[in-house]
């Protein structure tokens, strides 16, 4: 269980962590958003489909990649939360198709 | 060491003859500078095509494909090959124009594979191209296979077949005495009665070795790959005259080539990218498949490819000595003919024919000719 | 736009390092990918988001100096650049508000830092398992911490977050020592007489004498790690003195840290296999000059000497750089360096002590179950590189070719080092015969569209642009 000793700071916003409305402190990384939120898969493997979440939070393994507003691969521990943000654990495996069918 | 035959150069065409050479009861020895499939075999684009071929290469190039459709099986390995056709889209007007154009040339030379697709058959083959893109033309047989895994596929046949494969010899002379060539490289002594180069993009200097001059050149064809997409395109994706070329892997992945060139420094078994000329290959696969902005790359590289001045390859016996023969100068498109090259070396080496007119392929084919 | 000096990274090292350059009046760019300068050790000092940041430690405080000092420097700080290429002809490329950006510069100063050493046992993908590292970055940017985790492993930094989190009032479930038994001996054979006035050793101790006082369940001299779950975490088993289970949803693993090279193998340069630290770094001499003369190296991310070290060896860099900018010539290069030789010089015993004492146990670093994955991203276990290697794949790079190991985003940050370990025992010969992957850049992901709206700009042009 992650928690939080932040002292009391008085700019938050509201993002949207896999459908759930939840405030975060600005300038906060969009990892620590979702550990607080109890949100921590971060993707699904590629091959398995088994659930990933934040190993290093420091950049260097690429297990946090979610989708952010839409755009898959953003490292949720890099990334900064900004209002209205919409984060999506990522499930792009080898078996996923394209979800529109074209132009 | 000896053997029957010596061949320098552990590529696919290199493999591909050791392994026809072996499987008909030939000693062959491979010497490898570095190790089997380390440039451009290894690190190609891995497409299989027959499409949109130069007609004197046609013969050879459908044969192998015929040759890719069972090599797996014949290898008794994975090669990665995936028959998924191959498109090369028109833009417009005059793209539609040269296809109908090399339509007739093909028709009247008897080939019947590429077969021209309108504006609705496109849209329903890959249903994420840019809707203004009026039609193409395609090449069912066509596909990708996966380059390392397919030169060591035929590397290990080979091995099996009582082929010997030396790596991390690079040669530094070689020449005949009396019936034998005598090779020499960093490490050790060969001797063998025939030698075949299949040096890649070094080949030209086997080739002076042997005896024969030749107008090759080299350079560093660039390539980018993107983490997984969701699958959006099935077949191979051209284009007539833009430099489009991307396929997706049955993994997800979506590998971008387009043909521009980085700078090559073979001296040092070195490449460097140009960004500028990637990024405008990044500009035309978003242009024509919107879908791919979202793509993120993962990684970026380049090999080392012979280029011969008229894009063909030279394949056949050496002009200026006894049992030698070369096989190089694959232009950027000699993967797909690995497997038939194998097969016309071993022909040629053990009984002097093949099956194929290869006129077109003499190493002097430039030797009247002032470039 | 055109400068005498880039450096990557704005840690301890990069920070010190432009402060002499600009002093000196050198045109100096430092690039990083984080909002604010400080690295992975003063990281968020500036702007703590903690309400007592004086827990976190004494050494962690003196960063906020070192950072202001750096601010007034006249360097120009990049922020939120995040590089992903560099040139050995001196061009960087990076993304900045979702645009590529370039510059050339004269000389490169490498200041990349460290990363953890992958330990990959049994379990190591679940969600729930961390890095201890990872505690300690959630901290200090975040203020985020897990109750009731256990940490793992051995090394300084594991016992600093342990520390931490116990002067903050987190409770922990338990911390699991893997160091072995025969470190500790080895380590006193290098003559304590050396060591007995570092105060680091010192400060070590403490944090150890600090952790048992505290009470928690601490185990030592354990082995067979393995995490329990299967979906994710749900704690850690291992042998010390019979078999134990911690039940947790956190763990943290941690077995010393390892220099970055993926931008140094993306240059080409030279790289050396260290036999004591039991990876690889890049070769750089004494100035921090690479095996090319105008890249250079220092920091943890040239090699792991840690936070003031790292200090010492950027002021060295950046004076060797004013030399080769024809800024400062030799006799005042040497004369500037010779408190920071001196210090570099005192502290490499200590280092090995440090070095010896935790080198990690080869059981951690080397999975030995071969369902294990080894490359995370492409989720190849230890069994597949065996087929791979079985079916003649004998160097990294074929294997990689193969099996696509070290083929995902993480371009092999993680499995490199297991790989070059695993071909090393299967081969039977060392580290340094079986070598590393070929690596290119982009360093990091790359956006398709970002890189389509790039277009490379000559020097002279980009800088008339900006004006
Ligand atoms: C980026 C790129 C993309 C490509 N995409 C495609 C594609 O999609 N489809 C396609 O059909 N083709 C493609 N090609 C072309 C194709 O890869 C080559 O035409 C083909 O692999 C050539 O095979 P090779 O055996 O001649 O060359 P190589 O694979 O380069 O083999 C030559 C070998 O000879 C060795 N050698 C050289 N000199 C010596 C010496 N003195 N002593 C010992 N050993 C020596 C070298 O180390 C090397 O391993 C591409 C090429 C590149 C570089
Ligand atoms: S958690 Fe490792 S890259 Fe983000």
């Amino acid at each position: 269980m992650f928690t939080s000793l932040r002292r009391p700071s008085s700019s938050t916003v509201m993002v949207t962590i896999n459908g759930q409305s939840v405030p975060a402190h600005a300038g906060q990384t969009v990892w620590a958003a979702m550990a607080l939120a109890g949100q921590t898969v971060t993707r699904q493997a590629a091959l398995s489909g088994e659930d990933r979440s934040a190993f290093c939070a420091m950049g260097v393994c690429f297990e946090c990649m979610v989708e952010i507003d839409g755009q898959p691969n953003q490292q949720a521990c890099l990334r900064r939360v900004t209002e209205g943000m919409t984060i999506q654990t990522q499930n792009i495996t080898e078996h996923s198709g394209a979800q529109n069918h074209g132009l | 060491m000896n053997a029957d035959v010596l061949i320098i150069g552990g590529g696919i065409q290199g493999c591909a003859t050791a392994y026809h050479l072996a499987k008909s009861g030939v000693s062959v020895i491979v010497l490898e500078k570095d190790y089997a499939g380390r440039h451009a075999s290894g690190v190609n684009a891995g497409g299989v095509r027959l499409l949109g071929r130069d007609i004197a290469e046609v013969p050879l190039s459908k044969a192998s494909m015929q040759m890719w459709q069972g090599l797996d099986k014949t290898l008794g390995e994975d090669t990665g090959f995936r028959r998924r056709s191959l498109i090369n889209i028109a833009a417009d007007d005059a793209d539609i124009e040269t296809l109908r154009a090399r339509q007739q040339v093909m028709q009247s030379a008897g080939h019947s594979h590429e077969r021209l697709m309108d504006q609705q058959e496109l849209r329903e083959a890959l249903p994420h191209v840019h809707p203004s893109c009026l039609g193409g033309v395609t090449s069912d047989l066509d596909g990708y296979a996966i380059p390392y895994k397919a030169t060591l596929a035929f590397k290990r046949a080979a091995i099996r077949a009582g082929a010997r494969f030396m790596e991390g010899e690079e040669l530094i002379s070689m020449r005949r005495v009396g019936p034998v060539w005598l090779v020499q490289t960093r490490t050790a002594d060969y001797e063998g009665d025939t030698v075949v180069n299949c040096a890649g993009a070094w080949a030209d200097k086997v080739a002076t070795m042997i005896g024969d001059q030749v107008p090759l050149s080299h350079a560093a064809p660039m390539l980018m790959i993107t983490t997984r997409l969701p699958h959006f395109a099935g077949p191979v994706v051209g284009a007539v005259s833009r430099q489009l070329s991307f396929k997706q892997f049955a993994n997800g992945t979506v590998l971008i080539g387009g043909g521009a060139k980085g700078f090559a420094d073979r001296a040092r078994n070195e490449t460097r990218l140009d960004y500028a000329k990637l990024a405008s290959a990044a500009r035309t696969a978003i242009e024509f498949f919107p879908i791919m902005a979202g793509a993120s790359i993962n990684r970026m590289w380049a090999g080392l490819e012979a280029y011969m001045p008229d894009n063909l390859p030279v394949i056949g016996p050496a002009a200026n000595a006894d049992r030698a023969f070369h096989a190089f100068g694959y232009s950027a498109h000699g993967f797909q003919m690995g497997p038939i090259t194998g097969k016309v070396m071993a022909d040629l080496v053990i009984g002097g024919i093949c099956d194929f007119d290869l006129t077109a392929f003499r190493i002097d084919r430039f030797d009247r000719k002032t470039l | 736009m055109a400068f005498d000096c880039a450096i990557i990274g704005a840690g301890p090292a990069g920070m010190s390092a432009a402060i002499s350059l600009s002093a000196a009046g050198a045109d100096t760019i430092v690039l990083d990918r984080a909002p604010r300068a400080g690295g992975q050790i003063y990281r968020s000092v500036a702007d703590s988001p903690l309400a007592d940041v004086s827990l976190l430690g004494e050494e962690y405080l003196q960063g906020a100096a070192l950072i202001e000092a750096y601010e007034n420097s006249g360097a120009t700080h990049m922020a939120d650049a995040d590089v992903w290429h560099i040139g050995s002809d001196g061009t960087i490329l990076f993304s900045r508000d979702g645009e590529t950006h370039q510059i050339q510069t004269r000389e490169i100063l490498i200041c990349p830092g460290a990363m953890e050493r992958p330990m990959p046992i049994p379990g190591w993908t679940l969600p729930g398992v961390m890095t201890a590292g990872s505690a300690q970055v959630m901290l200090k940017s975040d203020a985020v911490t897990a109750e009731n985790a256990v940490f793992a492993g051995s090394g300084p930094l594991l016992y600093l977050i342990v520390a931490q989190y116990l002067r903050l009032g987190v409770k922990v479930a338990g911390l699991v020592d893997t160091t072995p038994l025969a470190n500790y001996r080895s380590a006193m054979h290098l003559g304590p007489s050396a060591l007995r006035s570092w105060p680091m050793l010192h400060k070590g101790l403490s944090l150890l004498r600090e952790i048992r006082a505290s009470g928690i369940p601490f185990y030592r001299n354990a082995r067979e790690l393995r995490i329990l779950g299967d979906q994710r975490a749900e704690g850690l088993s291992f042998h010390s003195n019979g078999r134990r289970d911690i039940r947790s949803d956190t763990v943290f693993l941690h077995h010393g840290v390892i220099p970055q090279t993926n931008i140094t193998r993306a240059l080409g340069l030279d790289h050396v296999w260290s036999d004591i630290q039991k990876c690889w770094h890049v070769k750089s001499n004494a100035w921090g000059q690479s095996s090319s003369p105008h890249i250079s190296v220092a920091g943890d991310g040239a090699r792991i000497s840690g936070a003031e070290a790292a200090q010492s060896s950027g002021r060295v860099a950046a004076a060797n750089i004013l030399t080769r900018l024809g800024r400062i010539n030799l006799q005042d290069r040497d004369q500037q360096c010779r408190l920071d030789h001196a210090f570099l010089a005192k502290q490499a015993p200590f280092r090995r002590f440090i070095d010896t004492l935790y080198n990690p146990a080869p059981a951690l670093s080397l999975p030995e179950d071969p369902d294990t994955l080894v490359c995370r991203c492409e989720e190849q276990s230890v069994q597949n590189l065996r087929d791979g290697f079985d079916k003649g794949a004998a160097n990294p790079n074929a294997l990689k070719s193969l099996t696509r190991c070290g083929m995902g985003p993480c371009q092999g940050r993680q499995c490199g080092p297991i790989v070059t370990g695993l071909l090393a025992k299967w081969r039977g010969i060392s580290e340094a015969d079986v070598g590393y992957y070929r690596l290119r850049s982009p360093q990091r992901l790359l956006n398709l569209k970002e890189f389509s709206r790039f277009h490379a700009l000559s020097a002279q042009s980009d800088k008339e642009a900006a004006e």
